[in-house]
Order: C-alpha cells, then sequence, then structure tokens
C-alpha cells in the first residue's frame, strides 16, 4: 500500500515538475508550429522571445503580434508565417530566457525577436544566432549592448523621451505649488536599475524634470539609487539650499510588494508633491501605498501621482483621480511593428529601428479613441 | 535549587521566554532607532503601513510554526500564496465567481497543498524539506498554468466585490484603521491554545521532541503530523487571501522567498530548528522583527541590498540562540 501511494505520488509531482518545467512557455502563444507550406509557397516561422507573460502589457504586446500575423497570413492568401511566443514568468528569471532563447534558435526559425532580460547571459546564443544567419529583431526594450550588427532593428518605445513626457505632464499640474525657499520633494520609484527600458525611462524624468526645473529658477538636489542619481544630469544645489528634492528608489526585487514599501516611504514625507512609477509593477506599488496612506489625488494639498504604462488598477486609479496621469506606450503596435520587421528581415530586406511612440493620459482624455486603443486591462 | 532561586527572581524571562524578552527588547530598540533616524518614520500612516505588510506574512509564519514544532519546515508556502491568489483571482475575474468564492477556491487549493505535503512526509518519511521543495515549485508552476501566465488583481474598492479590500483596514474620518491586526492579535491567541492547551498541540511538540517515543507509545503519528502540514496550507491560504487584499498586482511565478521571512520570524521568535519547542506569541514577535526592518530600512536611507544583508545577520544571531540554547539544554 505504502509503496502504491509512493509510486501514485511520484507520478503526480513528476508530471506537475514537467508542467513546471514549461515555466517560460506555460503561456506560449497558439499557432506554434511551423506552417506546411503549400508546394512552392514561401513561409516564415518566428520565435519571439518576451521578458515574460507577467503583466497585462506583455499580453497586449503578444496580442498586437498575433493580429498582425494574421494580418499578413491574409494578405498572402496561406499561412505564410508562424510564430512561437515565448517568455519567462518573472522579469527576474534571466535563466529562463536564455533557455528559452536557446530553444527558439534550436527551432531554426526565418527570424527571432528578443527583449532581452540581460544581454551578458544571451551573449554565447546571440554569437550562434549571427554564425547561422539568423535575423535578431530587438523589441520593447531590446537588446541593449548587443554586439554591433547583431540587432538588424528595433521596435520600441524610447524610453528616455517617455520619461520626459511623464515629467512634462506632472511639471504642468505641479508648477504653481512650486516656491523659492520652500523645500518639496518630487518621488521617482522604479522597478529595478538594471533594465535599459526602466533605466533610460527614470532618467529621461529626472532629467526633463531638472531642466524643467532650471529654466524655472529652482535649485534641484537629486538624491536616492546610487545608478539613477550618477546618471543623471546631476544635482543644481546642495540639500540644504535646494527647492526640490529629487528622490529616486528602486527595491531590491521587483515585485509589487517592495516596490509599495518604497513607493510608501516616499509618500509619507511631509513634504512630497509629486510622484512618478516608471512602470505598471511601480505604478501599482505606488497605488497600493497610497490605499494605506491616502494622500495622493489631483487636489492642491494631495500628492500628484504619475504612473507608466496601463492596467485595470492604474487604469481606475486614473479614472477615479487617485492617479493623476499615466504615460502609455504603444504595446499593441510594438507588436505589430516587430512582425512586419521580423518579416522584413526574413525576407532579406533593409530594416531599421522604429520608435512606436507614448502619450499622457489623465481622467480628461482616457477615453479619447487614440489613447484608449493603447490601454490595457 | 540555585536554578530555582534563579528563576523565581526572573518572572518575566519565565513567563515569556529567554530569547522572547531579548526579541521585545529588539523591537523596542528598533522602533526607538528608526523614529529617532527618521521623522518621517514616526507617522501614525508608518504604523498602517507596517501592519498592513505584515498580515502576510505573519499569517504564514503562524502556520509555518507548527511544521517547524514538529522538526520539519514548509518551503511551499511562499510561492503557496501567489498560487492560491491568482488562482482566487483567476475565478473570480475569469469565472464570474464571487469574492467569496474565490477566497473558498485559494483557502481549499492551499489545503489540498498541505495535505499532500504532509502524506508524503508523515506517510513516506520523505524528508520535508525535499518534499516542500518539489511542492513549492509545483505551486510556483501551478498558479501560471491555471491562469495562462496572466497576472491578477482582487476587486480594487469601490468596484463589485471590493468589500475585501477592507477585510485588513477601514477608513473612518480620512483616517485609515488597520483592524486586519484585531483579526491577528485573536488568531495569535486562538493557535497559542490549540498550540498549548490542545491534544493537537500537545502531540505536535511530542513528535518535535521524540517521534518514535510517540510512535512507541501507541499514538497516530502520521495523523498528527499531516494535521500540521494541514494547518500550515490552511493559513498559508488566509495568507494569499490577505495578500491579494492588500496588493494590487500578483505575479504568477513569484513568491519564492516570502517563505523565508515567514520561517525566519519562527526562528527570531524561538522556535527551534530541531523541533520540539515554539510559540505562537513569539512567531508574533518574530515577524514583528523582520517586518520592522523591511518598513523601517528603507526609512533610513539603506540601500535595498543593505536591506537583504542586515535581515539576514538578524537570523543569523536568531539561530546562534537556538543553537546555544540547545547545547545549554544537552
Amino acid at each position: 500500500m505504502k509503496k502504491a501511494i509512493a509510486i501514485l505520488l511520484s507520478m503526480v509531482m513528476a508530471l506537475s515538475a514537467t508542467a513546471c518545467g514549461g515555466n517560460g512557455t506555460a503561456a506560449s502563444a497558439g499557432g506554434t508550429s511551423a506552417a506546411p507550406a503549400g508546394s512552392g509557397e514561401e513561409s516564415y516561422h518566428f520565435e519571439i522571445v518576451s521578458k515574460g507573460f507577467q503583466s497585462t502589457y506583455w499580453q497586449a504586446v503578444y496580442k498586437g503580434s498575433q493580429e498582425e500575423l494574421k494580418k499578413l497570413n491574409s494578405e498572402a492568401g496561406y499561412e505564410k508565417y508562424t510564430m512561437n511566443f515565448v517568455g519567462p514568468d518573472s522579469e527576474s528569471d534571466v535563466a529562463v530566457q536564455v533557455q528559452e532563447f536557446t530553444s527558439a534558435l534550436n527551432a531554426k526559425p526565418s527570424a527571432i525577436g528578443l527583449a532581452a532580460l540581460d544581454t551578458d547571459a544571451l551573449l554565447d546564443s546571440i554569437k550562434s544566432a549571427q554564425s547561422a544567419k539568423i535575423p535578431i529583431i530587438g523589441f520593447d526594450s531590446g537588446v541593449p549592448n548587443a554586439p554591433e550588427g547583431a540587432v538588424l532593428a528595433n521596435a520600441s518605445t524610447d524610453n528616455y523621451a517617455a520619461g520626459k513626457v511623464a515629467a512634462d505632464g506632472m511639471y504642468d499640474k505641479i508648477k504653481g505649488r512650486l516656491q523659492k525657499g520652500k523645500k518639496v520633494r518630487i518621488g521617482e520609484v522604479n522597478q529595478d536599475a538594471t533594465s535599459e527600458s526602466i533605466t533610460n525611462r527614470g532618467l529621461g524624468f529626472i532629467d526633463e524634470m531638472i531642466d524643467k526645473l532650471t529654466a524655472d529658477g529652482y535649485k534641484v538636489f537629486v538624491t536616492g539609487n546610487q545608478k539613477y542619481v550618477g546618471d543623471s544630469k546631476g544635482s543644481t544645489g546642495t540639500e540644504a539650499n535646494a527647492d526640490v528634492i529629487l528622490e529616486v528608489r528602486v527595491p531590491s526585487q521587483t515585485t509589487t510588494e517592495l516596490c509599495a514599501t518604497e513607493a510608501g516611504v516616499i509618500l509619507n514625507e511631509s513634504d512630497t508633491i509629486a510622484i512618478f512609477g516608471s512602470n505598471q509593477v511601480a505604478a501599482e506599488g505606488i497605488i497600493t501605498a497610497n490605499g494605506t496612506l491616502q494622500v495622493c489625488g489631483t487636489g492642491d494639498d494631495q500628492i500628484i501621482a504619475v504612473g507608466f504604462d496601463s492596467g485595470s488598477v492604474i487604469k481606475g486609479a486614473v479614472k477615479g483621480n487617485t492617479m493623476y496621469g499615466a504615460v502609455t506606450q504603444a504595446p499593441v503596435m510594438i507588436g505589430s511593428v516587430l512582425i512586419d520587421l521580423l518579416a522584413s528581415a526574413a525576407a532579406g530586406e533593409e530594416v531599421k529601428d522604429k520608435d512606436t511612440g507614448c502619450a499622457f493620459y489623465t481622467s480628461a482624455n482616457i477615453d479619447n479613441q487614440e489613447i484608449a486603443q493603447n490601454l490595457y486591462d | 535549587m540555585e536554578k530555582k532561586k534563579t528563576e523565581t527572581h526572573r518572572p518575566l524571562l519565565r513567563s515569556f521566554g529567554a530569547q522572547q524578552v531579548i526579541v521585545i527588547g529588539v523591537i523596542v530598540v528598533l522602533f526607538l532607532f528608526f523614529s529617532v533616524a527618521s521623522a518621517s518614520f514616526r507617522r501614525y500612516t508608518t504604523v498602517v503601513t507596517l501592519c498592513n505588510y505584515m498580515y502576510y506574512i505573519l499569517l504564514m509564519a503562524i502556520g509555518v510554526t507548527f511544521p517547524l514544532i514538529t522538526g520539519g519546515v514548509d518551503l511551499s508556502i511562499g510561492t503557496g500564496i501567489i498560487c492560491y491568489s491568482i488562482v482566487g483571482s483567476y475565478m473570480i475575474s475569469q469565472k464570474g465567481m464571487p469574492v467569496l468564492g474565490g477566497m473558498l477556491v485559494a483557502l481549499l487549493l492551499a489545503l489540498i497543498i498541505g495535505f499532500v505535503n504532509g502524506i508524503i512526509i508523515a506517510k513516506l518519511d520523505l524528508p520535508p524539506f525535499i518534499t516542500t521543495l518539489c511542492t513549492m515549485m509545483i505551486a510556483r508552476g501551478l498558479g501560471s498554468i491555471l491562469t495562462g501566465g496572466l497576472s491578477g488583481v482582487w476587486p480594487m474598492a469601490g468596484s463589485p466585490g471590493g468589500w475585501c479590500r477592507s477585510i485588513f483596514k477601514i477608513t473612518v474620518g480620512g483616517r485609515v484603521i488597520p483592524i486586519g491586526m484585531i483579526w491577528m492579535i485573536l488568531l495569535v491567541a486562538v493557535m497559542s491554545v490549540i498550540l498549548r492547551r490542545t491534544r493537537v498541540g500537545r502531540y505536535i511538540i511530542a513528535i518535535g521532541s521524540n517521534k518514535e517515543a510517540l510512535r512507541l507509545s501507541g499514538v497516530n503519528v502520521v495523523k498528527w503530523q499531516v494535521i500540521a502540514y494541514l494547518i500550515s496550507g490552511l493559513f498559508a491560504g488566509l495568507s494569499a487571501i490577505s495578500y491579494a487584499c492588500t496588493f494590487t498586482n500578483i505575479t504568477p511565478g513569484t513568491g519564492a522567498g516570502l517563505e523565508l521571512d515567514a520561517i525566519g520570524g519562527a526562528i527570531i521568535g524561538g522556535t527551534s530548528m530541531t523541533g520540539g519547542s515554539g510559540s505562537i506569541f513569539g512567531t508574533f514577535l518574530g515577524v514583528l522583527v523582520i517586518s520592522l526592518l523591511k518598513t523601517g530600512l528603507p526609512y533610513i536611507g539603506l540601500q535595498a541590498n543593505w536591506q537583504q544583508i542586515i535581515t539576514g545577520m538578524v537570523l543569523i544571531g536568531a539561530v546562534a540562540i537556538d543553537m546555544a540554547k540547545r547545547h545549554q539544554a544537552e
């Protein structure tokens, strides 16, 4: 009896472990196998390795790629293009993404789409792709510091410019509350200090805020995470004489609860007038922290919160004026442009980087068509 | 005689145990230190935040204290709470279940994992570390598979089903009241009584002290060991509910490491790593130390990774005290 239970449980665990082994591919898209083309008809298979499926942002990228693939196939009149869209469960799972990229190479695709978590970890596989003459197209944050010529083009938001858009949107709202000699604090929460997209966004926000404040005659002191402080344009004043303290915080891991803790510290400072969360996780961390502190809003005595991306929680907070506004990228567009670039690269055509754009939205324009189409739940 | 005299002169030590008195001292020192070092920490809202982020760790810790006392461990609770809360969220948002239904599904799933852990460990005699490491991986994958890799959100305040956000905190006159602490204190009291005053608790402690002697005296050791893991599962389920009602986004595939906060809290509170002793009140104090560090360290401007280093050092201190106690007992 004991033996029978042991065998049964071992089987259940082995089965489950197999399922777990599909960590990154658990959410792989349908239509993943190479399409059997008709005689003489060309067919292309794309492998797309994303940063994950953990946020609805990635689901929107996937949706955009799926729709564009469908459109191209419909134009061709047969299943000319197929794709396999994968990604690790978490943006900390660098090793899982390396495995997925290796598997993608083994599938001998016509082209690969890649949003790298850590380029260094993928370096050998990227070189193998180059040797095998498989074109790589970057998307979202792309493949920062990739060997020259390894990535043919990128379909991505200019994240530095997107950070500036967030600063512009926030500054318009808070400039009336600034006074020389009266110290106030503007916070920024970034989920990490390693990802190119997040750091560029964070730095874009800090640099633009420094420029705007300096142009209006205010002294700024930038403090907090060393990476962001060091890479920014830098302070124009000291902690003692600054009119505005720009405080940058980064949690030890990319989780909502740790982002919420860091956001809570900024929101709890009595001189804080505004806060920026540079991606969906960080922005939701601000909303979580505010659930306890209840200090954010659009009133003159409330903290102006600005987020990034969307999702039901951020959309709800913007609509309800808990969060003043947010910057939306065009994730559906990123997915769609990615497929176009992959198709062109696979056919041997010349390809170049495409900025997929971004926009600032508040409760006033959240329902406008040009904004709404890029928002997702 | 000498020893008895000393004990009589230390009523506080006798009531709570030396380690718990030290832990209370550490809590007071930490609280004073953070309050002096940061003006923002001294605010009422910090206490609310501390409570809010403490619930899910405390619930996990209360549960895991039982396997720890048996001489085992339950590593599956960290990824487990993410799995249970994300499945609950999936049932609510995708399957149209009421929030209460989502909560019951989360609890049921947690109990199943707890039962599986208990059966494998007690009946098949597999090492608890390995068994729960496996179920930790299973829980991690299970949530992702069941929800197709999608992150989840439980209804927000003000939306249908948003009442779940008021279980642990309510707003009265613009001020947030952390009512969750009332539930926590009640649970600590109830589970303390179960551990100290009921047959379940006594047998669980006895398993950790001398499992073989208990078996030879005719007690169904398997049954009580399974119950210890069921309790751990039940509290992981409750922790999942508190996590989902506190935070906005539940990310599948995460949660690894959360169990260490809970296990660390239990150990700091005096639960022996080799089993046979421990208390729920001690666990409560231990979790308060962990939560104070998590909440307070960011206020003194320490970079995030330093926070982990300091928490690790506190844990080393707690384990060292546990080891010293054992050597003294031997």
